[in-house]
């Protein structure tokens, strides 16, 4: 914890510019394992030293990159489903299995989004990657693919 | 008949896989003047295509710890905050073929005359287009070879006193008004037959000029070897940027052939106005007259790409004629200073000759050519040997000679000479001279036929000189051709056309 707070004074003290994920990062670790007053304390600091600094205006930005370093560090990775129809639970646990697998992840967490104008099947997105098995998609595909063969 | 279209039709959807495909995608944060910012993205590199959701095009050109800056090179008006960003894990590519000779495209090569797509003979693409990346490393010093064939503008003071040769960069600067343009058209149009594929990049410039340099170089019959790449006046600085990369992209795809290209950048000040432009939107810092840090090396590894390769790598050459516009003669600033050092040498115009009536208003003092004079032919290299030396003096002894009158006679003599080889000098637009035909002027100026004639009949004395030489001197024209220098037998029949001409002309 002491580190952590010295980290934040750090930031605060030498760095002219900070980005984000700097700030992010330091708050990640000067409330990591604290829980109720001192936890409490350490966000009032935090809230403090934002606004001292003029950075309120990006705290969702803060607070996304705040997510993030979370996530990974608890080893959780986000699948944003969109589809046209609900998600059977069956189909959500293949889901959840399969990124576990391919990520190394202990978690998956899905979001779920309905979509009707995909018209069918599913589109994922998780990690920066974009996995569209979507009607609409194969669709746009095979125009494409008459389009560039037929010109 | 439809039902023959249907049943192919449903042959093809009924063959038609689609792949299964991961792709690395981000979202955009903001969008103005043609700048993205963009979230996700990871592993992409630097000068990476995205394409936006409705096929927009952009390159990738700053990497930020949690954003990506992307200049958009088409419409950016359906962007919006949010939408999906998708990477394609390839450096922005330039699709060419043989067939894009006589074509006008814009900064992506795309065309953009109404003559339809242009087509290609690739077997390994659908299109049948090559694709080239933009950007390129130059190639190596092992696979080049120095300078040594010409490349014959058809301008007389060029040819002779600062000559140009494949592969070389030579820098045209000078002033607005004062022919830089001219001279790389009149380069463009003494092309035909040459051997020698011509491209024209346009950067910033009206869509009218353009049109009128088009219509020009076709009624030359120059577009049966010229392409032309255009990022307009009224385009984004995003495409102004890309155009000199892609033409020299296109001049490589013919020098991978074994070709020799010529590439005009007509002009690189505006080209380094755009990239500051694009740098001051992605927020990089400012430096001299707010041009950023790396625009020495935005122009550098462009002209580098100019080279002659050697022949165990295929030969070919890329010859570079960059164009920079001066403000008020100041070749000082940081953009010409910066070209002038990367390139071979320059060809520089100035606007008090050009209103004195000496065109191509070429500076004969500060213009040079550091490898060309290596890739005159032989015959040129007699002639004009002398000729910069010679008006070199005579524009001391001009000065010297205004504040009296009392000259001796070597002194009168040398003037009287170099008032003749300024005017021999002087040449209209869209006339280039064949290079023999210089040969002939400038043998009659240098070896002193012309001093007898008055200054003022010099113009008439030449034209009325190659029309006699060209019948009567056919060795020596011949000689030149073939061999690229003149025998003494030649060198006899010429001396004796001249003298003969001379006495006619001067009845």
């Amino acid at each position: 914890m002491v580190l952590g707070e010295a980290l934040l004074r750090t930031v605060l003290n030498f760095m002219t510019t900070l980005s984000n994920n700097d700030i992010a990062q330091a708050i990640y670790l000067t409330s990591k394992d604290k829980t109720g007053h001192e936890l409490a304390l350490s966000l009032k600091n935090v809230v403090s030293f934002l606004h001292r600094r003029r950075l309120l205006n990006k705290s969702e930005e803060i607070l996304f990159s705040l997510n993030k370093i979370i996530n990974d560090e608890k080893g959780v990775k986000i699948a944003k489903v969109s589809s046209a129809n609900k998600l059977h639970e069956q189909n959500k646990k293949e889901i959840i299995h399969l990124f576990k697998k391919r990520y190394l992840a202990k978690d998956v967490i899905i979001e779920e989004k309905i979509e009707e104008n995909l018209l069918g099947g599913v589109k994922i997105e998780i990690n920066n990657e974009l996995i569209d098995l979507t009607l609409k998609n194969r669709i746009y595909k095979l125009q494409e693919y008459l389009t560039t063969k037929y010109e | 008949m439809n039902n023959h279209i249907v049943e192919n039709l449903k042959k093809e959807i009924e063959n038609f896989k689609a792949t299964l495909k991961v792709e690395k995608v981000g979202n955009v944060m903001e969008v103005f003047d043609g700048i993205a910012k963009i979230s996700g993205l990871s592993d992409i590199k630097s000068s990476e295509m995205v394409t936006f959701s409705k096929g927009e095009v952009g390159v990738v050109l700053n990497l930020e710890e949690d954003a990506v800056g992307v200049i958009i090179l088409s419409d950016y008006s359906h962007i919006k905050e949010g939408d999906v960003v998708k990477a394609t894990g390839r450096i922005l590519e330039v699709p060419v073929s043989d067939k894009i000779i006589g074509r006008v495209v814009n900064a992506i090569g795309a065309p953009i005359d109404g003559k339809g797509a242009i087509k290609g003979n690739n077997p390994s693409t659908s299109s049948g287009l090559s694709a080239y990346p933009i950007e390129k490393v130059a190639p190596g010093v092992i696979t080049r070879q120095s300078v040594s064939e010409p490349v014959t503008t058809g301008i007389k003071v060029i040819d002779a006193i600062i000559p140009i040769g494949r592969g070389q960069r030579e820098l045209i600067i000078g002033d607005r008004q004062t022919g830089k343009t001219a001279i790389a058209i009149d380069t463009i149009l003494n092309q035909k037959g040459q051997n020698l594929i011509c491209i024209y990049v346009s950067i910033g410039q009206k869509d009218s000029k353009l049109r009128k340099l088009q219509v020009r170089l076709e009624e030359g019959g120059a577009m049966d070897y010229t392409v032309i790449v255009s990022a307009g006046a009224s385009e984004s600085a995003a495409l102004s940027y890309i155009a000199p990369y892609t033409g020299v992209s296109i001049a490589e795809y013919f020098m991978d052939q074994g070709k020799d290209v010529l590439i005009i950048y007509d002009d690189l000040s505006k080209h380094a106005v755009s990239y500051r432009e694009i740098s001051l939107l992605l927020r990089r810092p400012p430096g001299r007259e707010a041009f950023p840090g790396d625009v020495f090396y935005l122009h550098s590894r462009l002209l580098e790409r100019a080279c002659r390769r050697n022949k165990e790598y295929g030969g070919g050459s890329i010859t570079a004629l960059p164009i920079i516009e001066t403000q008020a003669g100041d070749v000082t600033a940081y953009i010409p200073t910066n070209v002038i050092s990367i390139t071979d040498g320059q060809i520089f115009l100035e606007t008090d000759l050009f209103y004195k009536g000496i065109r191509p208003a070429v500076n004969v003092g500060l213009s040079v050519s550091r490898v060309g004079s290596s890739a005159q032919i032989k015959a040129m290299k007699k002639v004009a040997g002398t000729l910069k030396l010679d008006l070199a003096q005579y524009r001391e002894l001009e000065a010297f000679a205004q504040f009296g009158s009392d000259l001796d006679e070597a002194t009168k003599r040398q003037l009287e000479r170099g008032k003749r080889a300024v005017e021999v000098l002087k040449q209209p637009q869209y006339a280039p001279v064949k290079i023999e035909n210089q040969i002939v002027v400038l043998y009659a100026l240098t070896k002193g036929y012309m001093d007898t004639i008055p200054v003022d009949k010099i113009k008439e004395y030449e034209q009325g000189l190659l029309d006699y030489s060209e019948s009567r001197a056919k060795k020596f024209f011949k000689e030149i051709t073939e061999t690229k220098m003149w025998s003494d037998a030649g060198e006899a029949e010429l001396k004796k056309v001249i003298e003969e001409y001379t006495k006619s002309f001067a009845k």
